[in-house]
């Protein structure tokens, strides 16, 4: 189990790459260390030349050097009109270094939602696209067909940032040779079907339907704060983050950053709703058992939980 | 004969995409621009967006600063709010502020800044070796060291906002959860910890001993008086600046900005806003920003403040000197460099001002600034967490609609920060953005004149042009971080191609 990552940053924010750096236990060079994966370039942590960094990526374009597994950051910018010079190393367009290099490697990983779907430009002006979707459309910057030296497509790793778990475990398995299946979002099965709202502390509140149509409170996000936890597929209740806590334990409603349409056009903090109950459901549930089943929760709620009496 | 030269390079170890093209004349820096090739657009997103929405899409400005667009994201809403949040929801929002800044500031001193030192270029350094063993990436003792231990500073966020990076815990009124003592107990703790461990490790003495270092002389007998403070990585640092006659280069424009921030409920622990120009401190006034566009690809306009600010896109590539993404911001009429160099300045920091009296604004001052700065956050942290009431409110439901401007200015660990916002109908009309790389990493303004970034490469000495080591020591005493050129422009407008160090 051993292999070279070369990191390269495109139109982001550089959030996945301090999300990586967080990584616990292992940690990020213990991590590196363990998988035997040679960082041939990060560009916030490397120390080569520009020369030597030049030269590092001529031969990696021409296959003069293998590369293992290339992680692309950040969405891959095309604007204004195709061009792709809103976004240039060197006076050309970044978006043909990704193309070149996502030619020669054996995996090719989309690190963070603007990679993988577009993100944050996806919808604007500077035309950005993730690697092989764009939004909920597979396709993308390298096309619906394109797979990696290893035969795979490319490797979405959503989430803004993207997991540091998740990308530690997915390099791990894929330089090991077992790649973790995809779900039909190139997402890997093993933590991307999983809802965000598996494990929320604040479950019991949402069984109840003990519900919060302002800030400040132990009850649940869902029905009025724009909480997307339950249609949201990420582990972030069930990893947690920095090793502690995740936004909708302390009280931040669910944004749906692992989703291909983040981030949605409504109103962030708010839920879309018909006569107060929310447009958008639980992944798969029926509309009319649903509200028998609220109805009759909200009824049976125990005035602990309606004095939001219960920590979360 | 006068040898003349053009280095062109891309640096890394800035977050983003920052280029820099010198002029080398006779080995020493004659001219340079530096470029951000970057354009994300963020500021056009947040039009038409509903009125919160800046406290989920501007912490994603920066992956590296995303609690402090947060911070400045949710002030501007305050004022147009109209509500102030409760002490207790100010010592949090503190915290997390000072937590991201404790954190960044270590990792961007013994990580990416004191790479350089690893570089071969200072192979004949006596303190090479030394050097390499600490600060290589991925390898050295120290940079594994504050990996591991500036993490837990973030576990002090997550316990408070849920996660970092990317929370969006601050909103108009306070914050959105009151934390138990549980949360306070265990985030104090932590915070402790990673004091404890600064000390020893980074300082190499405690925290008051480092205070009673107010001088340069004293910067000296302190680093004679024990094995353990010239050894210790803050030792380490300062001696390895000095071999590298980085406290003779990179001398700023001499004029300093700091918007203030951490003002708390009377911990004293708060950075004072102010003007630090020719050597004399002034107040603060919002009104005398003004943005340039002449040497950005924009389109012509006088220079105007951000509140009233317009951007147009005209990628021209070099036709009119136009040669990067970022505005250049100026105030009162004066290019100014911001960071904690500047916040020591505009505080009077002794040990600070000293050194910048003496030798004026170096690389060494403005890098020791910051790797010094965890002294008095660290500390600051623990106050605001012991002070935080567990009973009491978190959280001012702010009284009807948000509607109307404000501007939320507060300090990133990277300098001045400001968001100018409108709200017209529960749907945001206007959303301005100046980060503090805008003013370090600034082109030239109308004037002509050079950004902090630019006129401190100026008399730079470049011994090697296919390793210009120097040119990383300087501009990465900034800690420039490029993606936050945020700058809106409109699809179909006239496009050219732009090129970079042609």
């Amino acid at each position: 189990m051993s292999g070279s990552l070369y990191w390269l940053q495109a139109g982001g924010c550089g959030g996945d790459t301090w999300s990586a750096v967080g990584a616990d236990s292992p940690d990020l060079v213990e991590a590196l260390r363990l998988g035997g994966i040679e960082v041939l370039w990060h560009p916030s942590l490397s120390r080569q030349t520009p020369a030597e960094h030049r030269r590092l990526v001529a031969e990696l374009s021409a296959g003069e050097r293998p590369l293992d597994v290339f992680c692309v950051e950040g969405a891959v910018v095309r604007g204004p009109g195709g061009t792709g010079m809103f976004d240039t190393v060197e006076g050309r367009p970044k978006k043909a270094l990704v193309e070149a290099l996502a030619r020669r490697a054996r995996f090719v990983v989309a690190v963070g939602t603007c990679a993988s779907f577009g993100g944050l430009g996806g919808d604007a002006e500077v035309e950005a696209t993730g690697l092989q979707f764009t939004r909920e459309v597979r396709g993308g910057f390298l096309g619906a067909d394109f797979t990696s030296g290893a035969g795979l497509p490319v490797v979405n790793l959503p989430g803004c940032p993207c997991h540091p778990e998740v990308l530690v475990g997915t390099l791990t398995a894929l330089l090991a040779g077992a790649p973790p299946p995809l779900t039909e979002r190139g997402t890997p099965a093993e933590w991307y079907e999983t809802l965000v709202h598996q494990g929320c502390s604040r479950n019991e509140y949402h069984e109840y339907r003990v519900e919060e149509s302002d800030f400040g409170g132990n009850g649940c996000l869902y029905f009025h704060m724009g909480c997307r936890g339950p249609m949201t597929w990420g582990p972030c209740n069930k990893l947690l983050w920095n090793r502690r806590s995740s936004k909708t334990r302390a009280g931040v409603p669910c944004f749906g950053c692992t989703e291909p349409d983040f981030p949605r056009p409504h109103p962030f903090f708010r839920t879309r709703n018909i006569a107060g109950i929310p447009i958008e459901l639980p992944e798969g549930v029926d509309r009319a058992h649903f509200l028998a089943y609220k109805g009759m929760a909200a009824a049976a709620a125990p005035v602990r939980l309606k004095r939001r009496e219960n920590r979360v | 004969m006068t040898s003349r030269i053009t280095i062109d390079v891309p640096l890394n170890r800035v977050e983003g995409d920052l280029e820099v093209s010198a002029e080398v004349e006779d080995g020493v820096v004659a001219d340079a621009r530096v470029s951000a090739t970057l354009y994300r657009g963020l500021e056009r997103i947040l039009v038409g967006r509903g009125a919160l929405d800046g406290l989920v899409i501007t912490p994603r400005v920066c992956g590296i600063c995303s609690s402090s667009h947060l911070a400045a994201a949710a002030a501007a809403l305050d004022r147009i709010a109209g509500v102030g949040p409760p002490p207790n929801a100010v010592r949090v929002r503190n915290t997390i502020l000072a937590a991201e800044h404790a954190q960044s500031d270590i990792r961007q001193s013994f990580v990416t800044f004191a790479a350089d030192f690893a570089n071969p270029a200072h192979a004949l350094s006596p303190l090479f070796a030394e050097a390499v063993r600490r600060f290589e990436p991925f390898r050295g003792e120290t940079v594994i060291e504050v990996l591991r231990q500036t993490k837990r500073l973030l576990e002090v966020v997550a316990l408070l906002a849920g996660q970092w990076p990317h929370s969006s815990s601050m909103v108009p009124g306070g914050v959105v959860w009151a934390p138990g003592l549980a949360e306070l107990t265990q985030a104090r703790l932590l915070a402790l910890g990673v004091r404890d461990w600064y000390e020893r490790r980074i300082l190499g003495c405690r925290s008051d001993r480092w205070a009673a270092v107010t001088t340069e002389a004293e910067l000296d007998s302190w680093l004679d008086e024990s094995p353990l403070h010239r050894d210790s990585d803050l030792g380490l640092l300062v001696r390895l600046c000095r071999d590298a006659g980085l406290d003779r280069m990179g001398r700023g424009p001499g004029g300093f900005l700091s918007y203030g921030s951490l003002a708390g409920a009377g911990e004293g622990a708060e950075v004072p806003a102010g003007a630090f120009l020719d050597g004399a401190r002034s107040s603060f006034d919002e009104a005398r920003i003004a943005e340039h566009v002449s040497h950005s690809w924009y389109a012509e306009a006088a220079p105007r403040h951000p509140a009233e600010g317009e951007t147009r896109p005209y990628a021209t590539g070099l036709e009119g000197g136009k040669y990067s993404w970022a505005k250049a911001p100026r105030y009162d009429g004066r290019v100014v460099e911001t960071g904690p160099l500047a916040e020591a300045l505009v505080a009077g920091h002794p040990l600070v001002s000293d050194l910048v009296a003496r030798h004026g604004p170096t690389a060494f001052a403005r890098q020791l600034a910051r790797a010094i700065r965890p002294a008095r956050t660290l500390p600051a942290i623990e106050r605001w967490l012991a002070g935080a009431d567990p009973e009491g409110s978190f959280y001012t439901s702010p009284p009807g609609v948000l509607d109307g401007s404000g501007v939320g200015l507060t300090g990133a660990a990277r300098g001045a920060l400001g968001h100018w916002v409108t709200i017209r109908d529960g749907v945001i009309e206007r959303y301005q953005i100046i980060t503090p790389t805008a003013w370090n990493a600034s082109p030239r303004d109308d004037a002509g004149r050079r950004g902090p970034i630019e006129e401190a490469l100026v008399g730079t000495p470049v011994a090697d042009p296919e390793n210009p080591v120097e040119l990383g020591h300087v501009v990465r005493s900034f800690d420039a971080c490029l993606v936050c050129t945020v700058h809106t422009v409109r699809r179909g407008r006239r496009v050219g191609r732009i090129r970079i160090g042609a």
